[in-house]
């Protein structure tokens, strides 16, 4: 098809770049939020601005929560539809589970409850959740929108489309083919090595578009090419779902002779039994993390066979200090207390495997790493906005020759993606700050914010196109950078005057996931701004060139208009 | 503290080894220099010498601010910081790099 392996790369750079490029910006740049996710959910929820806290007791705060916590009621409906005769009204519990890290004021917990008289599947079950303030058990409405882990971090994986998983089918596809433009572009980068400080901003537009692609995607590579391996190693028990379908029963099978190698009960007795404290367990297990020199705190509780006599307990240390999530797993009978296996030091594929989930989901106590995540990320968003600004420029001239629309369309497609999602991020956080606090389902309507003002940046952008089809500059990019700007302002403003939260304060209580955020809010305002300016300047130039008659005043108005 | 002091120095050997490496090419001596001419094969081999001192120097800092497997990530990210930071400084205010090769400074 192509004379040389050069150009045939270049074609599947080119494409498959272009196409899956406009999925990958949004993958690259919810997943850099994500890095941030629970400071910003403590930015949209005000009332959680409290330092983290350690896991509480189990006996005296936990215990009892769980025992009131009921399934999700969308998904009793669902699961009512999938069972012979009526559910029964109360679902029993299978097991709980307890999450939180060095970053979480608030504790998630969830539970998962046994669905009877389902002739298809006999372990269908359902799922419920809640999230609670440690410091006095109070349970937090949950109406609330966590905006960083509920909705830009799922996002980040699967853009939040739930319909039959199609966003991880799409993001998982977008990541492989970011594999084989890393490749293929550098078989088509001429001068990888003599080329790898290069960036000449005073040449023409497409050289330098040209070096900053190459700049944001050699530097970064070997981020980028861990992050999308990584990414489809974390989820590959959904691409390849081996375990669930083909070799379930072996699946099963070997599950069963772990637990039994192990001696951990498999299924549960049938025999009602109350739990031993589960405090006590916590004390031990602490004990026996120091005595094999780290100490550390409870990061993931998790309880077996709620309320049977071969009830466990399974306490996992929190790997703050560690790339991998959580480890050192302690197993207690929970009808005793007694220890029944500390787990030994995980095989050489299984420390691979959770280095290679803990690199990417990152729950670490490294502020420096977690930053120069963010960095890798928003140079491989920089990446691909200048690989879409190079298609265009590369194109825009031929076809206004030519008369064909194709250069135009991508910009236009370009300009939604790249400052559109930056309006609907802003326009979500501002949505947060400006609804009224007692609204019913107040996070739909922020995602409505979000969505709607996506859908109407889009529009913007297609509208004020026409540009691109004579050779000329968009005014959509001019536009919607104001509009980013003036949004992170209104963001920041909006926190003070609703919180009483103003940088003043969260910098002089070093209260950072607020602080942090207002400041990222106000650099990201000053650089679209300044972007704004640069652009609706250089269009002034371009027609003041294009007609000599024209001064440059008017010009600028015309290019405002 | 000392962990804070140590990416501290981590970091700013890692700027400097990638500055060097970048100096002992000649396109970018010429930048930093403002001068037509190379920075000459000894100077170039001192420089690359030194770059890949500098990039130990700063792998060592992390490995003992961190344990190994985090150690590595911080190490990596920071060459890749310092390489963006290299760039944009030849791109912007080239002469600065000079002042890391003081021994070779002409007018």
């Amino acid at each position: 098809m192509f004379s040389t392996f050069r150009l045939s790369m270049t074609w599947l750079h080119t494409w498959f770049g272009l196409v899956l490029g406009y999925v990958l910006i949004v993958v690259f740049f919810f997943g850099s939020l994500s890095v941030f996710d629970r400071e910003i959910d403590r930015w949209a929820i005000p009332e959680t601005r409290f330092a983290p806290q350690p896991m509480p007791s189990f006996d005296t705060m936990l215990a009892p929560i769980f025992a009131r916590m009921a399934p999700e009621p969308d998904e009793l409906k669902a699961a009512a539809a999938r069972v012979k005769g009526p559910l029964p009204a109360t679902l029993a519990p299978m097991n709980w589970g307890a999450y939180t890290t060095h970053r979480d004021p608030v504790l998630s917990l969830y539970a998962e409850y046994a669905v009877p008289n389902n002739p298809a599947d006999p372990d269908d079950h359902v799922h419920g959740h809640a999230t609670l303030d440690p410091r006095n058990g109070r349970l937090l409405p949950d109406d609330q929108l966590k905006i960083g882990s509920e909705f830009f971090y799922p996002m980040h994986y699967g853009l939040n489309l739930a319909w039959k998983d199609l966003g991880y089918w799409i993001v998982g596809f977008a990541a492989l083919v970011m594999l084989a433009a890393l490749v293929s572009g550098v078989v088509i980068h001429r001068r990888l090595f003599r080329e790898l400080f290069t960036f000449r901003p005073r040449k023409h537009v497409q050289r330098s578009t040209l070096d900053l692609h190459n700049l944001t995607g050699v530097v970064a590579l070997p981020f980028h090419f861990m992050f999308a391996l990584t990414g489809l190693t974390v989820f590959a028990s959904i691409y390849l779902p081996v375990s669930e379908t083909l070799l379930k029963p072996q699946a099963v099978a070997a599950a069963m002779a772990d637990a039994a190698a192990k001696g951990l009960p498999f299924k549960p007795a049938g025999v009602q039994a109350p739990l031993a404290s589960v405090d006590a367990m916590v004390v031990e297990a602490k004990r026996r993390w120091a005595a094999r020199g780290m100490p550390g705190e409870v990061g993931y509780l998790y309880v077996n066979h709620v309320g049977d006599r071969n009830s466990t307990v399974t306490l996992y240390r929190a790997g703050s200090d560690r790339v991998t999530l959580v480890g050192q797993p302690i197993h207690f009978e929970g009808s005793t207390g007694r220890v029944l296996l500390e787990e030994p030091s995980p095989s050489a594929v299984a420390s691979v495997n959770d280095f290679l989930t803990g690199l990417h989901l990152q729950h670490f106590e490294h502020w420096l790493l977690r930053w120069f995540y963010v960095f890798g990320g928003l140079c491989g968003c920089a990446c691909i906005a200048t690989g879409f600004i190079f298609f265009v420029e590369k194109r825009k001239r031929q076809h206004a020759k030519a008369g064909t629309g194709g250069a135009r369309w991508a910009d236009a497609v370009a300009v939604a993606t790249v400052t559109g999602m930056l309006v609907a991020t802003l326009a979500i956080l501002v949505a947060n700050r400006l609804l009224p606090a007692d609204l019913a389902q107040r996070g739909d309507w922020e995602k409505a914010a979000f969505w709607g003002a996506w859908v109407l940046a889009a529009a913007h952008a297609l509208w004020r196109s026409a540009p691109v089809r004579d050779a000329r500059l968009s005014s959509a990019w001019a536009e919607q950078c104001s509009a980013v700007a003036a949004l992170a302002f209104a963001a920041v403003a909006l926190n003070w005057i609703t919180t009483g939260d103003h940088l003043v304060r969260t910098l002089a209580e070093r209260f950072w996931p607020v602080a942090g955020l207002d400041l990222a809010l106000l650099v990201v305002g000053m650089i679209a701004g300044a972007a704004a300016l640069a652009l609706r300047r250089r269009a002034g130039a371009a027609i003041a060139k294009s007609d000599p008659a024209a001064s440059t005043v008017d010009a600028a108005e015309a290019a405002n208009a | 503290m000392p962990e804070a002091l140590l990416l501290a120095a981590a970091l700013l050997f890692s700027a400097g080894g990638i500055a060097w490496l970048a100096l002992a090419m000649e396109v970018h001596w010429q930048q930093a220099h403002g001068s037509a001419t190379g920075p000459g094969r000894r100077t170039a081999t001192a420089l690359r010498v030194l770059g890949g001192a500098a990039l130990l120097a700063s792998l060592v800092a992390c490995l003992v601010a961190d344990h190994a497997t985090m150690a590595v990530l911080v190490w990596v990210m920071s060459l890749a910081a310092s390489a963006l930071l290299v760039a944009l400084t030849l791109a912007w205010r080239p002469r600065w790099l000079a002042w890391l090769a003081p021994w070779a400074r002409r007018a």
